[in-house]
């Protein structure tokens, strides 16, 4: 089959139930948002492909239920992203302070190198705010994260978000490839990431 | 012969000549003319001159034989007579002595008498003026009068003065020069009372006009409260119950009445027999308008004889005014008040012909009445058509019939007919059943959309009691469970439920007052219903399920939720039941068909799981990335196909709510949509080439499937039964990676064969991608002589595989 695309990148969105994980993705997919709150049932996700420095970016977003009893099955699908982004409610402080349990999570069941991205989200509802964007931004730096400030019902951020991550990955990946033409000649080196990123590093090894 | 001729003649001269006679002697001299001239016509004048001589003859010798009579008795006449004539002389002396006498001493009673007879002449003067001045008097006072009942606008009674003076006063005194300046001046008067009493009367037009909605307005409110009377008196108001009520009783106005006093003319002299306490409360239509210009116009017309032009003005005038208070305004449809002050200046406008019918006599007859009570019937109805056609609110729809039944009852104590009313109030019914199913889309629509597709959680047992009270659900094991707790639907279950039996109650509100039997109200009932719900519900339901971004969570719950609102149908039909109080068992009653609605909604719902399932699958196809001319083999599955699997194995897991039919049809379902896109993949045209090891390759991937299938993702599977979906797959790749022709060539058509589901097509097309490879590395061939017999035998088995399939034709 011939292939529709040169890269895919697997994201995922993790974060407390309510925060509005699923809106983003769906703003992100759809461009479009919906008011009622239904809350997410175990896994789901949504490809859409973006244009990175000329490459078709094929982003595969799994939106990831919130709530406790879907842990395990959420879980699972930690080790296979290349990217997460961490989402809290600006208006629920609660959900903010669970990002550390969350980051905890990502250091148990993800790759190590794993990018990811703090999202404060709902910042339209600015009358409501119970975490300022200060505290976001602290909190990312004391991890070496990025963090940005969205709004799924105002389309605020939301592609920002996405590009940068996506760009971020791209950035990683196009340094572990430089790396391994220049050690190419001492060997060839295999990298166990996906398929995907095998099959640019032969075509690339050929040239 | 002559002679008795001649004799005969003479007879009738000499008879002639008699009659002449007597005619001289008894006439004047003055005309005996004409005698004399009728003797000498004839010609016997000689003849009677002989008669004339001889008669005068004759009485002289009378006159001669009464002197000879009377001769002493003259004699001694004469001596007396000279006698008295000494006695006279004596007498006459004395007289003049007396009367010298007299004059000189009654001079001064002559001066006396002269001046009494000057005094007598005056006296007689002044009691002629007197007497004429008397007569004088009462046309001078009558006038003035006339005068001042002018001034004062009390035309009326000037005109019956102006009557009296003109018939009974005026004639007596007629020949006054004064008298004539007034009889001259009578016709103005009685001009320009008819132009006031004219003017007058248009004014009370003007007024009745302007008042049309207040009266109207009045007559409504004393309807409404006769009615809250009457269901106060029944205690409990039946539907269809028909309303009595005393009609107003109007007296007769008597024109014969009116009287000079001014206090009185005041008085409109209507005498107003009722006695409602309503009264004291709702001001009458006499009470807002005076209709005394229109009785004393209709009098002052009739005396003046001109009461059939008065008639035929007030009825035009009147018909022109219906055509307007029958105008409605262009923005009656929006508000309530539009057609409550339509209805008012309607009524006001009947109210007030009726009073006239009933205080006058003959301005406006019955036949009149009926004749502009038809014509204001089609046009309101038409204006309600067409405005009511425009009510996009049930809730003015309803209000507005409210209105209307109102406005028929009120018009119909006036013993107007008002059938027609009623009759298209079952046509706005019908339109109101359309506006109700349009809101009640509305309602739908947003329940469904601000649904959260989750069980309803309780924490309470109050909280429970309270979903309970509002959706008949029974659970024997939810009941005894601990809280909190859920129930198995999502909110819109107990919200659809209660909204359809406001719905039926709405229906119900506008078929009070129709006078409709309770049967045909039930009917009514549940065909709106059904609409409702097969229409309007399911509709909104569809909507939602074939939304583009539905998810599997809103698809699951829809299909509980539908169950649920299935199995409480029955109840909705005893609702019905209970407040129309018609028994099921009655012949010809409506049945609700709201199951269909819910099996069909229930139906979309999981098919569209099984699309959503298969779309989430083609998603992870597009991410399929096999090098079809790899030589290497890898020891696991594809990626796509491994989170495709994973995908799968998760989505099963935590759905476990799905009704298990509906779990396994889906899952078999997604499996063979996998087990068929994989077979697409293999077979497509774009891939020209594929070599053993990438075949190997995808193998692993369907193995993966298998595994899966074999793992019993959803209960209830029979042992191989979700296998099958693979088994072409299956059969395909164990054909070629173990190069197994000469079984399949040898079997091919047997009951038993091993490879049953192998197509030869299909294997055909695989065969000669895998035979272009060899080809490729034809200039090698020679060189390898495994590699020469497998050329041979590709070639052998394709050719035998072309036979099968032209066999296989023919």
């Amino acid at each position: 089959m011939a292939k529709t695309y040169d890269y895919l990148f697997k994201l995922l969105l993790i974060g407390d139930s309510g925060v509005g994980k699923t809106c983003l993705l769906f703003r992100f997919s759809e461009d479009a948002f919906n008011t009622t709150f239904i809350s997410t049932i175990g896994i789901d996700f949504k490809i859409r492909t973006i244009e990175l420095d000329g490459k078709k970016i094929k982003l595969q977003i799994w939106d990831t239920a919130g709530q406790e009893r879907f842990r395990t099955i959420t879980t699972a699908y930690y080790r296979g992203a290349m990217g997460i982004m961490l989402v809290y409610d600006i208006t629920n402080e609660k959900s903010f302070d669970n990002i550390k349990n969350w980051i905890r999570n990502i250091e148990e069941h993800a790759s190590s190198d794993v990018e990811r991205m703090i999202l404060g989200n709902k910042c339209d509802m600015n009358d409501k705010r119970q975490v300022s964007k200060e505290r976001g931004e602290k909190l990312a730096i004391d991890y070496g994260i990025k963090f940005l400030e969205t709004s799924a019902k105002s389309s605020t951020n939301v592609e920002e978000a996405f590009f940068t991550l996506a760009r971020d990955i791209m950035t990683k990946l196009n340094r572990k490839m430089n790396d391994s033409n220049s050690s190419g000649a001492g060997g060839p080196v295999k990298i166990t990431e996906s398929r995907s990123k095998k099959t640019s590093f032969f075509r690339c090894s050929l040239l | 012969m002559e002679r008795a001729k001649m004799a005969e003649e003479s007879l009738e001269t000499a008879a002639e000549h008699e009659r002449i006679l007597r005619e001289i002697e008894s006439t004047d001299t003055a005309c005996i003319g004409p005698t004399l001239r009728s003797v000498y016509d004839g010609e016997e004048h000689g003849r009677f001159m002989e008669k004339l001589e001889t008669r005068i003859r004759n009485h002289d010798r009378e006159i001669e034989k009464m002197c000879n009579f009377h001769y002493q008795g003259f004699v001694d006449s004469i001596t007396e007579l000279l006698k008295v004539r000494g006695e006279a002389q004596k007498l006459k002396n004395q007289v003049t002595d007396t009367n010298r006498k007299l004059q000189h001493e009654g001079k001064e009673l002559v001066i006396a008498m002269e001046e009494l007879k000057q005094c007598r002449l005056q006296q007689r003067n002044i009691s002629a003026t007197v007497d004429k001045l008397m007569l004088c008097l009462p046309v001078l006072e009558m006038y003035s009068k006339l005068r001042d009942q002018m001034k004062t606008k009390r035309h009326y009674p000037a005109l019956k003065t102006l009557e009296h003076l003109e018939h009974t006063y005026l004639p007596q005194v007629s020949h006054y020069r004064f008298c004539k300046v007034m009889v001259d001046n009578i016709p103005k008067l009685r001009e320009e009372i008819k132009d006031v009493s004219m003017s007058d009367l248009k004014d009370f037009l003007e007024s009745i006009r302007k008042h049309s909605d207040k009266i109207g307005e009045t007559a409504m409110k004393q309807a409404q409260q006769q009615r809250n009377l009457d269901n106060i008196v029944l205690q409990q108001p039946r539907i269809g119950s028909k309303r009595k009520s005393k009609k107003d009783v109007y007296t007769i106005f008597d024109a014969e009445v009116e009287s000079t006093s001014p206090k009185s003319e005041q008085d409109s002299g209507i005498l107003d027999v009722e006695d409602e306490e309503d009264d004291e409360e709702v001001p009458g239509a006499q009470d807002l308008v005076d209709f005394s210009p229109v009785y004393r116009c209709l009098h002052i017309y009739s005396v003046l004889g001109a009461r059939e032009t008065f008639e035929n003005y007030y009825r035009k005038q009147r018909r022109k005014q219906a055509r307007l208070v029958l105008q409605p305004p262009s923005n009656m449809h929006e508000t309530l008040d539009g057609y409550r002050k339509y209805f008012n200046q309607i009524v006001g406008f009947f109210v007030v012909e009726d009073h006239i019918l009933h205080t006058t006599q003959g301005l406006v007859n019955r036949a009149y009445i009926d004749e502009l009570w038809e014509m204001a019937l089609s046009k309101t109805i038409a204006a309600l058509r067409t405005h009511s056609s425009y009510c996009s609110d049930p809730n003015l729809v309803l209000d507005l019939k409210n209105l209307i039944v109102l406005f028929a009852d009120t018009l119909q104590v006036y013993g107007f007919p008002v059938n027609q009313l009623f009759d298209m109030l079952l046509e706005i019914r019908d339109q109101y059943s359309e506006t109700l199913l349009k809101k009640w889309a509305g309602v739908f629509r947003n329940i469904l959309d601000s649904d959260n597709y989750s069980p309803i959680p309780v924490t309470s047992e109050e909280t429970y009691k309270k979903v309970v009270g509002q959706f008949p659900f029974q659970d024997i094991e939810l009941e005894k469970q601990p809280f909190p707790k859920k129930f198995p639907f999502s909110e819109f279950v107990p919200k659809v439920y209660n909204q359809i039996k406001e719905f039926i109650y709405a229906c119900l509100k506008f078929s009070e007052d129709l006078h409709l039997s309770s049967t045909e109200v039930d009917d009514m009932i549940r065909k709106s219903t059904n609409l409702l719900l097969t229409r309007t519900l399911s509709n909104s339901l569809q909507n939602v399920i074939k939304r583009k971004n539905i998810g599997l969570t809103e698809l699951v719950q829809i299909i509980i939720n539908t169950t649920h609102l299935e199995k409480s149908c029955k109840y909705l039909e005893e609702f019905i039941t209970n407040i129309t109080n018609v028994l099921p068992e009655t012949v010809h009653t409506t049945k609700l068909y709201g199951t269909t609605t819910f099996k069909d909604a229930r139906h979309a719902a999981e098919e569209e799981i099984y699309t959503n399932l298969n779309q989430k699958i083609d998603q992870f196809l597009q991410l399929a990335d096999y090098d079809w001319m790899t030589g290497d083999l890898d020891n696991k599955a594809s990626d796509y196909l491994v989170d495709l699997i994973a995908f799968l194995r998760s989505t099963f897991a935590v759905f476990t709510h799905l009704p298990g039919k509906v779990a396994q049809t889906a899952c078999m379902s997604a499996c063979k949509h996998l087990a068929t896109s994989l077979m697409q993949l293999l077979l497509e045209a774009e891939v020209r080439q594929l070599t053993l090891g990438a075949l190997q390759q995808f193998n692993l991937d369907v193995r993966e499937c298998e595994q899966f299938a074999r793992s019993g993702p959803v209960p209830g599977f029979q042992e191989d039964t979700l296998q099958l979906a693979f088994i072409d797959l299956r059969q395909l790749l164990d054909l070629f990676i173990q190069w197994d022709w000469s079984t399949y060539l040898a079997d091919y058509g047997q009951p038993n064969c091993k490879y049953l589901r192998v197509n030869p097509v299909t294997a055909l097309t695989l065969l000669e991608k895998m035979k272009d490879t060899s080809r490729k590395n034809n200039m090698f061939a020679q060189f390898r002589k495994n590699e020469r017999d497998k050329q041979k035998l590709i070639d052998t088995v394709a050719k035998q595989l072309r036979g099968l399939i032209s066999s296989h034709h023919s």
